[in-house]
């Protein structure tokens, strides 16, 4: 086994295990915990694909950006309630037996498609390559992103303000 | 005898952690010189005669001999584990700083994001604690930093952002060689409002003075790491110390232009310590001088003056780098 192998197995793993306690754990605190190592070996995943510029994004909006405004809810609502709340899974059963579907679905679409070309080696600098289309091809769809994001932070504003 | 190169960059990067180590455990001693100096007093002075040159290595086996001590209330795993993953991203973000040309672990192409991202990943272990200490002092702090990193990290993105359009590259040692005729420090109007920009997000990103709500001796102890004792908080304090140390190398080589300086090239890692260091000392002088500010003074001053003044000097760089092309100053 290459060391590329044993990193994937390990990484997927991690990322497995811990996206599995996210939603079993009754412990909303201990959910956010793993959600930001599911969110590690994601960027973990994407470092074995030789992207790092889609490692350093990862890390930077989800594991930093995004577990940080989770973890900024919990606190906020846990003083405003006044007591630990509990994460409950009423739906375990049916859930699972989506997500087993889902899996065979994914499972028999790879086995039935053909082994593609092995990888080529990171030959052009994928970097610059995203900048480009970001600015490029996909100028459009990343500006119509801009202004949701504008129209969330607005939404978010209408319902923060104090009542007069 | 031919390693691997896996092997290499192991080697590599073990002697940079602790060249690192070493280097962090006399930054202590030397704010507390500086600090002393400032107050009219003479610091540590007895360990290691005249000047406490051992005054860091008494403090850490003191720490390691210390009781460790675990609250019975505590949530013991995230509690346990809190130290660790705090010092980890402090420690990683020396991953991708040059200290010379070709003298360091990795010069990634996107080297500074890497810091970013990285450095990002240290309020999980400081909410960790916080919140596995479970004591009220400790989560009020841990709140306070979330509330603050929040606030503070997209300035500091966005001052670290001015130089890499500058150099037009994310690679450290690629800004350092597009400063080699001007440091990006004294680059007409934009250089200086970055740097200033970088120098109040890096204190707030540090949590120093005045910005530092979360450890608020006065109110909260110490804030998130009051119920840490021994070795846990002896690796919280390294922590620290590492990220002040990484975000000021990071400043050095992004404003004052890395390793360059007059004589021998093989002078370019002292220059870059040097360097270093003074802006390190810039910090510790603005934290002995200055009084803690409220928490709606911070939030203010990150949302109301900060991050537009970022955004701004980020869209004005663009249209400098626009008008004048890509590369070098």
């Amino acid at each position: 086994m290459t060391l590329e192998t044993v990193g994937f197995w390990v990484v997927a793993t991690v990322l497995l295990a811990s996206s599995l306690a996210v939603v079993l754990t009754p412990n909303l605190f201990h959910a956010v915990l793993y959600l930001a190592a599911a969110l590690v070996a994601t960027a973990g995943v994407f470092l074995l694909l030789e992207q790092p510029f889609l490692f350093a994004v990862q890390l930077l909006l989800y594991a930093g950006g995004v577990v940080t405004i989770v973890v900024f809810a919990i606190m906020l609502t846990e003083r405003l309630v006044g007591e630990r709340i509990a994460q409950t899974s009423r739906h375990v059963v049916n859930g699972a037996i989506v997500a087993a579907a889902v899996f065979v679905g994914i499972v028999g679409f790879l086995i039935g498609a053909p082994l593609g070309a092995p990888r080529p080696a990171g030959t052009v600098d994928t970097t610059a390559a995203i900048g480009r289309a970001l600015v490029g091809p996909f100028a459009v769809t990343l500006e119509l992103l801009g202004v949701l994001l504008v129209v969330a932070l607005l939404g978010a504003l209408y319902f923060a303000r104090s009542e007069e | 005898m031919t390693l691997p190169p896996a092997a290499w960059h192991a080697i590599e990067a073990f002697i940079v952690l602790n060249a690192l180590l070493v280097l962090v455990a006399y930054v202590t001693l030397l704010e507390r010189k500086f600090a002393a100096r400032m107050q009219s007093r003479i610091g540590p002075y007895y360990v290691g005669r005249p000047h406490g040159w051992l005054q860091p290595i008494a403090d850490a086996l003191k720490l390691m001999m210390k009781e460790d001590i675990v609250p019975t209330a505590s949530d013991r795993w995230v509690y346990n584990l809190a130290p660790i993953v705090f010092l980890l991203p402090c420690l990683l973000i020396f991953a991708t700083i040059p200290f010379a040309p070709d003298l360091g672990v990795a010069d990634l192409n996107i080297g500074v994001l890497f810091f970013l991202a990285v450095s990002s990943l240290e309020i999980v272990g400081l909410f960790m604690g916080g919140w596995g200490s479970n004591n009220k002092y400790a989560l009020l702090s841990a709140m306070r930093a979330v509330n603050q990193i929040i606030s503070y990290d997209l300035p500091f993105i966005f001052a670290a952002l001015v130089p890499v359009l500058l150099a037009g590259s994310m690679q450290m040692s690629a800004i350092v060689a597009a400063q080699q005729g001007l440091w990006f420090v004294a680059y007409p109007v934009v250089g200086q409002l970055a740097f200033l920009a970088f120098l109040v997000a890096t204190l707030a990103a540090e949590n120093r003075v005045p910005f530092d709500i979360l450890e608020a001796e006065s109110e909260l102890v110490a804030g998130f790491r009051v119920e840490y004792s021994g070795m846990k908080f002896a690796l919280i304090q390294l922590g620290e110390y590492a990220h002040m140390l990484g975000t000021s190398f990071l400043g050095a080589l992004l404003f004052l232009g890395g390793w360059l300086g007059p004589g021998p090239a093989a002078l370019g890692p002292v220059w870059f310590l040097t360097k270093a260091i003074l802006i390190f000392l810039v910090v510790t002088w603005v934290r002995w001088s200055f009084v803690r500010i409220r928490v709606d003074q911070i939030l203010a001053i990150s949302w109301k003056l900060l991050l537009p003044a970022t955004l701004a000097l980020l869209l004005a760089t663009g249209l400098v780098v626009a008008m004048r092309g890509p590369g070098g100053a």
